[in-house]
């Protein structure tokens, strides 16, 4: 999408490609069923929560239906991980996720103008400092959720290396960072995808794989830039 | 020869006389000979007396006469051998023999073939087999004695009950073993039941029936108990009838108990009677877990000491509605069941135990699960998978204090318990158990540290969310 033949009819620009159109759906697929299933058993104690359950057939169900969704998690994390990876070192796709020291400075940029301390809001670029922050919390998260699922799901093999009591410390952080992620994309995920008065009703790109230009304008100015200058320069990268 | 013949029709003649005289006088006074005896008879004071030197009152009452069932005889009826013109003079050994004559009398209105119709009568028609006289004035009183239909025959249903069940008579079955039918009248006076009459509880007997009924053995008997029990305490029934007991016996367990076996019959006390009695009524039958019980640290502080928070039998297996040990609601209801005393910090504060012990194991995996399982029980009509509870790692009736005992030892075990259910535990695994402690920066300090980490962060982690969102909208508004 780093190239202006990837402008379609409504001149919308390519932000995804199908790759990452499709992980997201599994993502989305995977954190749903992995939240219903998973959720009630940390809330056993509320009526809603045994509802839950009893829709997937009882509690026994749900653990076989949570463990294999599970295994397609880790496969997902896995895959993700290993692709970027290959991706960045191999094929050079540009690590437009990394963290850098210009998104903690955008979201304190951020929060002054929110405030009316500055006149514009920061210049974002491929991703803004809010979604490279749900993605890395998303994605190491998801890695402890793996850890701890895995010594969970197999505490007798477990406690043949390792002191019994990795059990339910990997109980306390299963259900604190279920809890943990859940929160944060109910909340700023959410919001920011769908609510945000920027985007509202929904930010389509994810799914659609174009932006449009205004809110590519808006929200990514940067990454326009670079767009641009990149045309110019007729080079051809891969994205991440 | 001529006079031969005069002198035999003269006494012929003079035989006839007494008939005659008598047959006159009857005409003469057969409404007034009642009135003619009783002139005498009515006097108090008139006595008799035997050949071996009781006394014996000839004393009637005319007033009871008139109201007994014989008032419409006239005394000659029945004492036809005397008259207004001949009052023989009898002389009887004693009162037995007296009797004997004259309920011969009572023979002649009352046949036997009649009186056999009543069971009561049964055992003194056996008696009479073995050589026994029938003496009718033993029961019925022949001057004062009033209809039995509607009548008061006695005082009170107890003396005439009593009559008969406080003598060493039997009732046999047809499987050969008789037992007594004596009633210990001083039973019944201590028992809650003093204030009923016999006939509510054994309410197909009455003062004009008394039913002959067939028992093969009497097991079969004790168990027409539950019948009788019911017409008051249908509550209890309706509870022993969901029950293992019930079960059992309609399963041909004719051993398993019924009320009279735990309550006893005539004696039957109060239900808050000594706690101890009440461990004794189930060892009769359950000696093996009461030897165990009686060793363990609820029995010993019990038996020994009397202490009255301990539990007993029915504080965890429930009294009538009691159910299989190995039933699943029985197994998945006892940590409610253990948590009744162990969640009670009044009661555990006694004895300085914690009260963590339930809420730790409720929120582990083993309550967790167990209680989804009793929720979803219910509604996917699902049975409970066998989840460990307290007693599955604690034991049930043999259960000891953990005060004393090494750690090590305790873990020892406890693997064995775990190894029970999850067969490749190894010793590293029952240390994933907190000891029923929550998490404490000196016994586990790793989740400790975790567990509030966790908690700080998911505040933070909320709080700058809402905080981004509010900014969010803010912007947006002051742009507008």
């Amino acid at each position: 999408m780093t190239s202006p033949e990837q402008i379609d009819n409504m001149g919308n620009i390519k932000r995804f490609n199908a790759y990452r159109i499709i992980e997201h759906y599994a993502l989305i697929i995977l954190f749903v069923i992995l939240a219903l299933t998973g959720l009630p058993q940390k809330f056993y104690f509320l009526k809603i929560s045994q509802s839950i359950l009893v829709l997937f057939g009882g509690i026994d169900n749900a653990r076989v239906i949570h463990h294999f969704a599970a295994i397609f998690f880790t496969i997902l994390i896995v895959q993700h991980i290993l692709a970027n990876f290959i991706g960045i070192v191999f094929l050079q796709w540009r690590p437009s996720m990394l963290i850098a020291y210009k998104d903690f400075h955008d979201s304190v940029h951020n929060v002054r103008y929110c405030l009316g301390l500055v006149e514009q809001p920061a210049m974002c670029g491929r991703y803004t400092y809010k979604e490279k922050g749900i993605y890395w919390l998303t994605l190491t998260g998801g890695l402890q959720m793996m850890l701890t699922g895995f010594v969970l799901w197999f505490p007798i093999t477990v406690t043949n290396y390792i002191h019994g009591q990795v059990i339910p410390i990997a109980k306390t952080i299963h259900s604190s960072e279920a809890m943990l992620l859940f929160l944060l994309i109910v909340t700023w995920h959410i919001y920011d995808s769908v609510f945000s008065p920027d985007v509202f009703p929904l930010n389509k790109s994810i799914f659609t794989g174009y932006i449009t230009k205004k809110q590519m304008q808006k929200l990514h100015p940067l990454e326009l830039l670079r767009q641009k200058e990149d045309a110019q320069e007729g080079e051809e990268k891969t994205e991440t | 020869m001529i006079v031969l013949i005069f002198i035999i029709q003269i006494a012929m003649l003079l035989c006839l006389i007494p008939y005659v005289s008598v047959s006159t006088a009857q005409n003469v006074s057969e409404k007034e000979i009642n009135k003619y005896c009783l002139s005498c008879h009515q006097k108090k004071g008139s006595v008799k007396k035997f050949l071996e030197g009781d006394p014996f009152s000839v004393y009637i009452n005319p007033q009871a006469f008139e109201k007994s069932v014989h008032r419409s005889l006239t005394c000659t009826e029945c004492h036809q051998e005397f008259s207004d013109k001949n009052h023989p003079d009898r002389v009887f050994r004693n009162k037995l023999q007296y009797s004997i004559k004259e309920s011969q009398k009572c023979l002649q209105c009352h046949p036997k073939r009649v009186i056999r119709t009543r069971p009561v009568h049964e055992e003194i028609f056996k008696k009479e087999k073995q050589g026994g006289a029938t003496v009718c004035t033993h029961c019925h009183s022949p001057h004062a004695g009033t209809r039995i239909t509607g009548g008061t025959v006695s005082t009170s249903e107890e003396l005439y009950c009593m009559k008969c069940h406080s003598k060493d008579n039997t009732m046999k079955f047809t499987a050969g073993k008789t037992i007594s039918t004596k009633v210990n009248v001083d039973s019944i006076r201590n028992s809650v039941h003093r204030n009923i009459g016999c006939s509510d509880c054994h309410f197909n007997f009455t003062a004009e029936d008394h039913p002959r009924r067939r028992f093969r053995a009497e097991r079969e008997y004790r168990l027409s108990s539950f019948e009788i029990c019911r017409r008051c305490h249908n509550d209890k029934y309706s509870q022993v009838s969901n029950s293992i007991h019930y079960s059992m016996i309609s399963s041909g367990k004719l051993n398993a108990p019924t009320c009279v076996d735990c309550h006893g019959g005539h004696e039957i006390t109060t239900a808050g009677r000594s706690r101890i009695s009440m461990v004794k009524t189930c060892e009769k039958c359950h000696s093996k877990p009461y030897e165990l019980y009686a060793k363990s640290v609820h029995g010993s502080a019990l038996l020994s000491k009397n202490n009255k928070d301990t539990p007993v039998c029915v504080d965890c297996h429930s009294s009538h509605s009691i159910k299989a040990a190995s039933a699943s609601d029985f197994h998945d209801n006892i940590p409610q069941n253990c948590g009744i005393c162990h969640a009670d910090k009044k009661l555990m504060g006694k004895y300085g135990l914690s009260t963590d012990v339930v809420k730790t194991y409720l929120s582990d995996f083993h309550g967790v699960t167990l209680e989804l399982h009793r929720k979803e029980g219910q509604k996917l009509n699902k049975k409970s998978s066998q989840i460990a509870v307290c007693t599955d790692c604690h034991g049930s009736h043999e259960i000891m204090p953990y005060s004393g005992v090494d750690m090590q030892i305790i873990k020892s075990r406890l693997l064995k318990r775990c190894q029970t259910c999850h067969a490749e535990a190894t010793e590293n695994f029952p240390d994933a158990w907190l000891s029923h402690y929550k998490p404490s920066f000196a016994a586990t300090p790793v989740l400790f540290i975790i567990e509030w980490f966790y908690k700080i962060l998911l505040v933070i982690i909320v709080l700058g969310l809402l905080f981004q969102i509010l900014l969010d909208i803010w912007r947006h508004i002051r742009n507008r």
